[in-house]
C-alpha cells in the first residue's frame, strides 16, 4: 500500500499518459510530432531551393527541353536527397531519404501549381505541371539499401538519378513535343502554349533551351545530355553528402 | 489512497495539460495561421488583378498598402508579446528541474519547432506564387500583391516563430541554456537572414530590371539560407538522446521499490 501510494504520489514522468511508466508511449508521441515536422521542413526548404535554381525549367512546358532542363534539374535536385539520405540512414537506418525529399517537393509543387499558377494566374495545368523525380529517388534509395555504401550510392545511384530523369518524365512530356503547323510555322505544342501564354520568360532570346554546342554524338541530343547529367549528379551527391554531415552537427558553443 | 497526479508549471499553477504538450493550443495556433494565410490568399484572388496592378493608384493604397501597414503592426505586437512573455516567464532555477518536467519541455519545444516549420511552409507557398505574378505583371515597386504576403507576411511570421522556439529552449531547457546550440543557431539565423536578403533582392531587381528568369543568380541568397533549415536535423540529434536518457531514468525510477 505504501508502495502504491508512493508510486502514485508523483507523476511517473507522466506526460502523455499520467501514471504510465512506459517510455514507448513517449517515443510514439514524439514520432507523431516529428514526422510532420520533418516532412514540412524538408518540403519547405527543398521547394525554395528547387524553385529558385530550376524553377523556370520546371514551371513551363516550353522550357522542358533536351539540353538544359534534363541537366539542370537532376543536378540541382540531388542536393537535398543526398543530405537527407545521410541523416536518415546514418542516424535512423531509414533508407527513404531521397523518396521523402522528392515526395515532399512534389506535394508542395502541385499545391502551388494548382492554387497559384492555375487558381490565381490562370495558366492551364497542362502547361505548368512539375517534373517527377520519384523514379530516380526510388533508384537512389534502392542502391543505398542494397549496397549499404555511400560511395556506391553516389556513383551508381547518382548516375541513375541523372540518366533516368528525362525518360521518367517522357510519358508526360511526349504529347507536348508533337509537331504542329501553326499558320505555316512548324513548332511543338509546348512552343505554341508558350506563345499563347505570354510571360517574361517567353521570348526566344530569353528562354534558356536547346542552346549550346556539341549537342549530339551524331544523332540524338537527349542521351548526351542525360549521361552528362548523370556524371555531374555523381559529383553533386558527394558534395551534398558532406553538406548533410556538416549541417547535422551537434556542436555547442559558449559565446556568439 | 490514490492521488491524482498533479503537474505544476514553472509558476506553480496546475498545468492545463498533464500530457506535456497542449495539443489544443498547438492545433489552434496552426489553425489560426492557416486561417490568416488562406484569407490573404483569397484577398489576393479578389483584389490583385483588379486594384493591384498600379501602385500609384489610390485603390492600391487603400487595398494593399493598408494591408502592409496592418501586417507591420500585428507582427510587431506579436513579436513583442510572445518574446516578452517567453523572457518574463523564464525558469530561473533550471538546476532544480525535475526530469519529468524536462521531458515535457522537450515536447513543447517540438511543438514550437512545428509552428516554426509550418510558418516556413506558408513562405514556400507564397514564394512560388511570386513567380506567377512577376513573370506576368513584372513590377513597379517593391510592394506588390505577391510581395506583401510573402516578404512582409509569411517571412516575419516564421522569424517570430523561429526566435520564439530558440528563446523557449534557452530559457527552459538546461541542455540549451548551458550553451548555444550551433544547429539551432543556424536553423533560426539562416532563414532569418532571408529578410535582409529581400532588401538586396529588390535592389538587384531595380538595378538590373530582370524579371524574366526566376532561377537567376540574384536569388541565390534565398537558396543558401533555405539550406540552413537542414540544421533542424542537428537539433533533433541533440535533443533525442537526452529525451531517451531522461525517459529511461524515469522508467527505472517508476519501477524502483520504495524502501522505508
Amino acid at each position: 500500500m505504501m508502495q502504491r501510494k508512493a508510486a502514485s504520489a508523483e507523476p511517473a514522468y507522466g506526460d502523455v499518459n499520467p501514471g504510465s511508466s512506459d517510455p514507448q508511449q513517449l517515443y510514439r508521441t514524439i514520432d507523431w510530432l516529428l514526422i510532420p515536422l520533418l516532412f514540412m521542413v524538408v518540403q519547405a526548404a527543398f521547394h525554395i531551393h528547387a524553385m529558385l535554381t530550376v524553377g523556370d525549367w520546371d514551371f513551363w512546358t516550353d522550357w522542358k527541353d533536351r539540353r538544359w532542363w534534363l541537366v539542370v534539374t537532376p543536378v540541382s535536385l540531388i542536393t537535398f536527397p543526398a543530405a537527407i539520405q545521410y541523416v536518415l540512414w546514418e542516424k535512423f537506418r531509414l533508407p527513404i531519404g531521397a523518396t521523402v525529399c522528392v515526395t515532399a517537393l512534389l506535394l508542395g509543387q502541385w499545391v502551388s501549381r494548382t492554387l497559384n499558377f492555375y487558381g490565381w494566374a490562370y495558366f492551364p495545368l497542362n502547361f505548368v505541371w512539375p517534373a517527377t523525380l520519384i523514379p530516380g529517388a526510388i533508384l537512389l534509395d534502392c542502391v543505398l539499401i542494397l549496397t549499404r555504401s555511400y560511395l556506391l550510392t553516389g556513383i551508381f545511384g547518382g548516375m541513375l538519378w541523372g540518366v533516368i530523369f528525362y525518360f521518367a518524365n517522357w510519358p508526360m512530356l511526349a504529347a507536348f513535343h508533337l509537331p504542329m503547323n501553326h499558320n505555316g510555322v512548324l513548332l511543338s505544342l509546348a512552343d505554341l502554349q508558350g506563345f499563347e501564354y505570354i510571360r517574361t520568360g517567353t521570348p526566344e532570346y530569353i528562354r534558356i533551351i536547346e542552346r549550346g554546342t556539341l549537342r549530339t554524338f551524331g544523332k540524338d541530343v537527349t542521351p548526351v545530355s542525360a549521361f552528362f547529367s548523370g556524371f555531374v549528379c555523381v559529383l553533386m551527391y558527394f558534395v551534398w553528402h558532406l553538406m548533410g554531415r556538416l549541417l547535422s552537427t551537434v556542436r555547442f558553443i559558449q559565446k556568439i | 489512497m490514490a492521488m491524482a497526479a498533479k503537474v505544476l508549471t514553472i509558476d506553480r499553477r496546475p498545468a492545463r495539460s498533464a500530457g506535456g504538450i497542449n495539443y489544443r493550443l498547438l492545433a489552434g495556433a496552426m489553425l489560426t495561421l492557416s486561417v490568416i494565410f488562406v484569407s490573404i490568399r483569397l484577398y489576393q484572388q479578389f483584389f490583385a488583378w483588379t486594384v493591384g496592378l498600379d501602385s500609384t493608384s489610390p485603390e492600391f493604397q487603400t487595398h494593399w498598402m493598408r494591408l502592409l501597414y496592418g501586417e507591420f503592426f500585428v507582427e510587431g505586437v506579436a513579436a513583442a508579446a510572445i518574446w516578452g512573455w517567453l523572457w518574463k516567464t523564464r525558469d530561473l532555477n533550471l538546476a532544480a528541474l525535475e526530469p519529468s518536467e524536462e521531458i515535457k519541455r522537450y515536447l513543447r519545444l517540438i511543438g514550437w519547432l512545428l509552428m516554426y516549420v509550418f510558418a516556413v511552409y506558408w513562405t514556400e507557398f507564397f514564394a512560388e506564387q511570386d513567380a506567377t505574378w512577376h513573370q506576368t505583371v513584372v513590377r513597379d515597386t517593391e510592394f506588390t500583391p505577391s510581395h506583401i504576403p510573402l516578404f512582409f507576411g509569411a517571412m516575419p511570421v516564421f522569424i517570430i516563430m523561429g526566435v520564439s522556439s530558440y528563446l523557449y529552449a534557452r530559457t527552459r531547457i538546461p541542455q540549451f541554456a548551458r550553451a548555444h546550440s550551433v544547429p539551432f543557431l543556424i536553423a533560426v539565423a539562416g532563414p532569418f537572414m532571408m529578410l535582409p536578403n529581400v532588401g538586396f533582392n529588390e535592389w538587384g531587381h531595380t538595378f538590373w530590371i530582370m524579371e524574366e528568369i526566376f532561377s537567376a543568380p540574384l536569388h541565390a541568397g534565398f537558396v543558401v539560407f533555405a539550406w540552413a533549415a537542414l540544421c533542424l536535423g542537428g537539433i533533433l540529434m541533440q535533443a533525442i538522446p537526452r529525451i531517451i536518457e531522461l525517459a529511461q531514468g524515469e522508467a527505472q525510477r517508476a519501477v524502483r521499490p520504495v524502501t522505508g
